[in-house]
């Protein structure tokens, strides 16, 4: 299968959170033209005070980022994650982007012993499962850069 | 305004009490109060009470359920949440209702049961709630978000595993000699840093365990406490603090933080603890007794610095000189913590001052702060929340 034809059989667990875009997957995050304030997701507004809250622009983040900390963890997510069996342990981890934000995510591709703060990290596509369509349900995740 | 005593204090045990309904341990923990005070119910002006979300309806009405069981009186009945800080919220709103002259007696109360396992999110519906986005997405339950923060700690101040593990031993050895602890058994340092890993660098023994348990507190005007109490215990300060904007801090619930601090980490504690000063006109070099919110290790010794009892990076200094034991500069959570009762989301902030006032009245026996006067009692809540009470005899 082409890498065009898995993007098609996969949608994201919830929508605005992440996408494709042509050099790969980036968060989906938004900018406030006044305070400058970057928030993800995008609807999680998070002004300056005495700020004119606007206008607000719908931006990517920089697909890379630094690994701002990290953790394993030992046990399973209780619903409402769902993912095809289980995945302890795994990673997860706090990137930091060009942008002054922070995110959390999966991280994947790796183990924790290949983890360092401060290394550099990529935002990629982590599939949790697939749904009764085929389709793969994701959401998305970091791994360190090759 | 006026000043403000505490005159009773009642608790129900923590544990878990399957079978036992939220009701049960409130009125428990309600009556003890009254019995505590010699005060009949009747007397009661006003109700704050803590919502209990398991508890559908009938939760979030917390405060009928429990007053229908003493007796309906028409009183004002106030039904508050804030998280983990909910226990915050209903004290500062009773000590508001008599500071203001409005009534003379306040009931405040808390109870909770919590649901089996690991807490996750209360709904299904991410449009509304952004909080399922967390679960759903990336998994992310409480504890990671303590972890992460706590291995940036490790990184920028070379906070060892032995050092998370000595808090479990410290608290143990005072959880051990509370009667109402849920955990009393005693630990050595190896015996926490063989419990399993549950999200690194966190162990099992170094995360609270989320526990049943209720707490009430009545607070009377200060030139009446003395009709009910030989010893009432003065409010000094109750306050409510929340986030300040460019607090780098992963706050539990939220998907991101800003990277450059404009703020301190946990500004909303850190907020609350600096009115609390002010209020009362001390600083934290007068507390004797501080019981802090220990939801883990990291919490024990990043709180020392948010409160202003040590400078940033000195925690885990205090803790290995002893200044924060029995008997040292401030005794930190001589209750034994959360780390001894576990998490009751709504009644863990009554508890804490329950705890503070039982310590100033000179009760605890063993485990009692000698010549304490002035105690301290700080919670913290997910998405920004907080509060402190500073009491004093
Ligand atoms: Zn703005």
């Amino acid at each position: 299968m082409s890498q065009q034809e898995q993007v098609a059989n996969a949608v994201p667990a919830y929508p605005g959170l992440f996408t494709e875009a042509q050099d790969g997957v980036h968060l989906m995050s938004a900018r406030c033209g006044d305070c400058g304030t970057h928030f993800f997701p995008k609807n999680h507004q998070q002004h300056r005070p005495g700020c004119s809250r606007g206008p607000v622009d719908e931006v990517l983040l920089h697909r890379k980022g630094t690994l701002a900390s990290f953790t394993t963890l030992h046990y399973m997510p209780p619903k409402p994650f769902k993912t095809e069996k289980d995945i302890t342990p795994f990673p997860m981890g706090m990137v930091e982007f060009p942008e002054g934000i922070q995110v959390v995510g999966i991280i994947t591709d790796c183990s924790q012993d290949d983890l360092k703060m401060g290394m550099e990290m990529e935002t990629v596509a982590y599939t949790l499962y697939r749904n009764e369509d085929g389709q793969s349900v994701q959401t998305w995740g970091f791994r360190p850069v090759k | 305004m006026r000043d403000v005593a505490i005159v009773g204090v009642g608790m129900h045990p923590w544990g878990k009490f399957e079978g036992k309904n939220f009701i049960d341990l409130g009125v428990d923990a309600v009556a003890k109060a009254l019995a505590d005070a010699g005060m009949k119910w009747e007397e009661i002006q006003t109700i704050c009470s803590g919502i209990f979300i398991w508890g559908g309806n009938a939760g979030h009405l917390s405060g009928q359920y429990i007053a229908s069981v003493f007796g309906e009186t028409g009183v004002p009945i106030v039904n508050v949440y804030a998280a983990c800080a909910t226990g915050s919220s209903a004290m500062r709103t009773a000590y508001m209702s008599i500071a203001s002259g409005q009534v003379d007696v306040a009931l405040c109360l808390g109870v909770d049961m919590s649901p089996k396992g690991v807490l996750t999110a209360k709904s299904d519906n991410p449009q509304q709630d952004m909080d399922v986005l967390r679960w759903r997405m990336v998994g992310m339950s409480n504890p990671p978000y303590w972890a992460l923060e706590c291995k940036k700690r490790m990184e920028k101040y070379g906070t060892t595993e032995q050092d998370l593990a000595d808090v479990k031993v410290l608290l143990s050895k005072y959880g051990s000699q509370n009667p109402n602890a849920r955990y009393k058994k005693l630990y050595t340092r190896d015996e926490v840093l063989d419990s399993v890993m549950v999200c690194d660098p966190l162990r099992l023994y170094e995360i609270c365990a989320t526990s049943d348990g209720a707490a009430a507190l009545i607070l009377c005007a200060s030139d009446k406490a003395k009709e009910y109490a030989s010893k009432p215990v003065k409010v000094a300060a109750t306050t409510i603090g929340s986030s300040i904007y460019g607090d780098p801090t992963l706050r539990i619930s939220a998907l991101s933080a800003p990277a450059k601090a404009e703020a301190p980490l946990l500004s909303e504690s850190y907020s609350a603890s600096r009115q609390a000063y002010e209020m009362a006109g001390i600083g934290p070099e007068d507390v004797d007794i501080l019981e802090l919110p220990d939801n883990s290790s990291w919490h024990y010794l990043q709180y020392l610095e948010t409160c202003g009892f040590c400078g940033e990076g000195e925690a885990e200094k205090m803790l290995a000189k002893g200044d924060t034991e029995i008997g040292g500069k401030v005794a930190v959570c001589p209750s034994g913590g959360f780390s001894s009762f576990g998490e009751a989301i709504g009644a863990q902030a009554i508890w804490q001052v329950a705890e503070v006032v039982t310590q100033l009245r000179g009760q605890c026996g063993s485990r009692q702060v000698e010549n304490a006067r002035v105690g301290m009692a700080q919670t913290y809540g997910l998405m920004g929340n907080s509060g402190t009470t500073i009491l004093e005899v």
